[in-house]
């Protein structure tokens, strides 16, 4: 069955608004219990195409299915979403906010009190429980947020943006909170414009710009494809080796070492080798992968 | 229909259980009263004993004036004037503010001065002296021809602006005068007195029906009937308003929409703040037909003869459906406006609308009252968003046939039908914009497409 290892399979998918096109025949699979990076610039359809993926909005062509089959009230109450900048409700208690999101996705009183008790203990806000949203700090709010979104024990998590203004403590923190659902075999989405996040916590990727899926794979295939072996080398001497445009194309300088972009072709024990036989003094060669920042910017601007 | 449910409960507790829903509901009566109370309660407080003179030359006017204002005979007066203003419940404010006046019972000091056989512009003089001197507050000028249709009574005051006062003080010399040309016709006050008293006018209402119904005490209820549903409209569209609005700046909107349609979740609370709205005027009627019991029982134990206008369960029922209707009418109104806009004080521009149907029903509610069975009365009480303030008020005025209700019942309920279809699709895509509000051409575009 497919929905034992594909969660989501988004095909051929459009959405235009008048003239605008919003998404333009956009396809991915998002593997059950992984991490599932959505990214792109900003305007790049990734909220249209979250909106289509929760039922919110329906799209102009192509089929998105959930679980193995279209969308519905039952596959909506498997879905935690977790839109950008969104808010609470201003003047009521966290425990009644949260119950009422947990019985819009038909989760009974007693279930959820139990869950909001367990949450708010993860969370360490438990003291919060019968204050007011607005007794709480934004970081606060945030995270009452995101138990908002799992407390009907979802088996995909759409986050969108889920640790902009939080602090690096509780970026940490959210992002073992997230290690842990995945453990738990959830299936995560996980829509930013952080690469570094992106890098450290997605096992697979899409980059979508102006309404186009740009690249996508995993995180692996994604590096590989982009195709520039990078070496970062400490050295002294053996700079005749490297003005050989047959080895190296690009040479950056950093504060006390080289970025060296191997030229087409070119293997970077061969450079290693040359190196030595010229009687360079190594104290650093490593092959680095590129980023997926430099991805990012590159497929962007490239465009 | 279990999240639907769940709405509808999120949105009543939401109301219901806050303090200013207690607060509101216990303040309504409590200012209904005030409102009835306070004017009487500021009349009533006395202010000092005005000093005055009185210059009479004919000797004649000043002893009946005394006499007008001596404490048995004030006391006599305040005891009437208690008795007529309990009958008269329909009397016009100024009528009423007469009533306290007297039963205020003014005091005045009588200082003594000889006038001897000074010139009229000396004796002005003198007491305008005193005046700012502080000797005295008043004088008053009593012509030696006091029965001539030119004499004039000259009345200088420190304080003129004491209506009180001087209503009481002109009354008093008004009487006074009237009595000595009595005497001086040799007519006996008394006998005259008794020829001129007033005949007992009886108002009844005959409707259509050929019931009697007395006519005394309809106007204040259905003047009463007519202001609450307004007011319970007005708040209560409000609340939708802002609640709408809330959704959609927090973006709670795109949580909710991810998780039940957006039409059960508008209707889910427009039912819920609609039973909100329903549980409050349910104990504002209540209390006040409890309060209207209770005040009739005390009444008939005084002796005082007095009928309200017979509220039948029909009339209630009624009262409730049309209250329901005018809810359900504005408040998609005021969702629809939610769901364009972007900030609060936006949606308030936009409320002014519904807010002025809203005016136009509880002004032509006053038409309705005066007279239930004109032409006007009959389409303004089946017209939607007029209807749900003038009806209940024309069905309390004169209860119209009921092929009329019935007219007036399904007319408002097409309205809102037509709203909710309406709004539903303005609801789903404005509730997802941001950063602008909807322009009109835009959104007759989502109403058109979907």
């Amino acid at each position: 069955m497919s929905e034992q290892n594909t969660t989501l399979r988004v095909e051929n998918v459009s959405k235009h608004y008048g003239e605008f096109t919003a998404v333009s025949d956009l396809s991915f699979d998002v593997k059950a219990g992984r991490v599932f990076g959505f990214l792109g610039p900003n305007g790049a359809g990734k909220t249209t195409t979250i909106r289509m993926i929760v039922g919110i909005i329906a799209p102009d062509e192509g089929k998105i299915e959930l679980f193995g089959e279209r969308i519905s009230n039952a596959s909506q109450n498997r879905i935690g979403y977790l839109p950008e900048e969104r808010g609470l409700y201003k003047k009521m208690k966290v425990q009644d906010q949260l119950r009422y999101f947990a019985a819009l996705k038909d989760v009974s009183q007693a279930e959820a009190d139990k869950r909001i008790d367990f949450w708010l203990d993860r969370m360490k806000l438990s003291e919060w429980k019968k204050k007011k949203t607005t007794d709480l700090s934004k970081g606060m709010s945030q995270k009452i947020q995101f138990v908002s979104t799992v407390l009907h024990n979802p088996d995909l998590l759409i986050l969108d943006e889920p640790f902009s203004g939080l602090d690096p403590v509780n970026v940490e923190f959210m992002i073992e909170v997230v290690a842990e659902l995945k453990a738990q075999g959830k299936t995560i989405i996980f829509s930013t414009h952080l690469m570094s996040t992106a890098e450290r916590l997605c096992d697979d990727i899409i980059l979508i710009n102006k309404s186009r899926k740009v690249v996508g794979g995993s995180l692996r295939e994604v590096k590989e494809g982009f195709g520039k072996n990078l070496i970062a080398l400490r050295s002294i001497g053996g700079d005749a080796v490297l003005e050989d445009k047959s080895l190296v194309s690009k040479i950056s300088e950093h504060a006390d070492e080289r970025e060296i972009e191997l030229a087409e072709n070119a293997d970077a024990q061969n450079l290693l080798k040359r190196l030595i036989e010229n009687g360079a003094t190594i104290s650093k060669f490593e092959q680095i992968e590129p980023s997926l920042n430099a991805i990012f910017i590159e497929k962007v601007k490239g465009i | 229909m279990k999240k639907f449910l769940a709405v509808v409960k999120h949105e009543y507790k939401k109301i219901v259980l806050k303090w200013t829903f207690l607060l509101a509901t216990l303040l309504f009566p409590v200012l209904a009263a005030a409102f009835a109370v306070v004017p009487a309660l500021i009349f009533s407080i006395k202010g000092e004993p005005t000093r005055i003179v009185i210059v009479d030359q004919t000797g004649k006017i000043t002893p009946r004036i005394k006499e007008n204002l001596s404490k048995e005979k004030t006391a006599k007066k305040v005891e009437k004037s208690r008795e007529e203003t309990l009958k008269d419940l329909t009397a016009s404010r100024d009528e009423q503010m007469k009533n306290v006046a007297e039963q205020t019972g003014e005091t005045f000091n009588f200082v003594e001065y000889g006038a001897d056989a000074k010139s009229i512009e000396q004796i002005k003089r003198e007491l305008t002296g005193k005046i700012t001197d502080k000797e005295i507050d008043a004088y008053l000028i009593v012509p030696p021809n006091y029965d001539a249709p030119d004499a004039k009574f000259e009345f200088f005051s420190r304080k003129a602006g004491d209506i009180v006062t001087n209503s009481f003080l002109e009354r008093a010399t008004n009487n006074a005068v009237r009595s000595q040309r009595l005497a001086d016709a040799n007519i006996e006050e008394d006998k005259l007195k008794d020829l001129s008293r007033n005949v007992d006018f009886s108002k009844t209402t005959i409707n259509e029906k050929g019931d009697e119904k007395n006519g005394e005490g309809i106007f204040a209820a259905a003047f009463i009937i007519g202001l609450m549903i307004y007011i319970t409209l007005l708040i209560y569209g409000q609340q939708i308003l802002a609640a709408v609005i809330e959704e959609k700046e927090t973006r709670i909107a795109e949580i909710l929409f991810s998780s039940a349609k957006p039409f059960e979740l508008m209707m889910g609370k427009l039912v819920g703040v609609g039973l909100a709205g329903l549980t409050q005027l349910a104990i504002w009627i209540i209390s006040a037909l409890v309060l209207v019991g209770i005040g009739l029982a005390n009444m008939s134990a005084a002796g005082v003869d007095i009928s309200i206008p017979d509220i039948t369960p029909l009339t209630v029922i009624y009262f409730f459906i049309f209250f329901l209707l005018g809810f359900f009418i504005y408040a998609t109104i005021y969702a629809l406006i939610g769901s364009m806009v972007t900030t609060v004080q936006e949606g308030g521009q936009f409320a002014m609308l519904p807010i002025m149907f809203l005016i136009i029903g509880f002004y032509m509610s006053f038409t309705v009252i005066r007279d239930p069975n004109s032409n006007l009365s009959f389409w303004v009480s089946i017209a939607p968003f007029l209807a749900p303030i003038t009806m209940p008020v024309r069905i309390l005025a004169e209860t119209p046939p009921f092929w009329q209700i019935a007219l007036s019942i399904l007319l408002n309920g097409a309205a809102i039908a037509f709203l909710v279809w309406l709004a539903a699709r303005v609801y789903r895509v404005g509730m997802l914009m941001y950063g602008k509000r909807a322009t009109i051409p835009e959104v007759w575009k989502w109403i058109r497409q979907s």
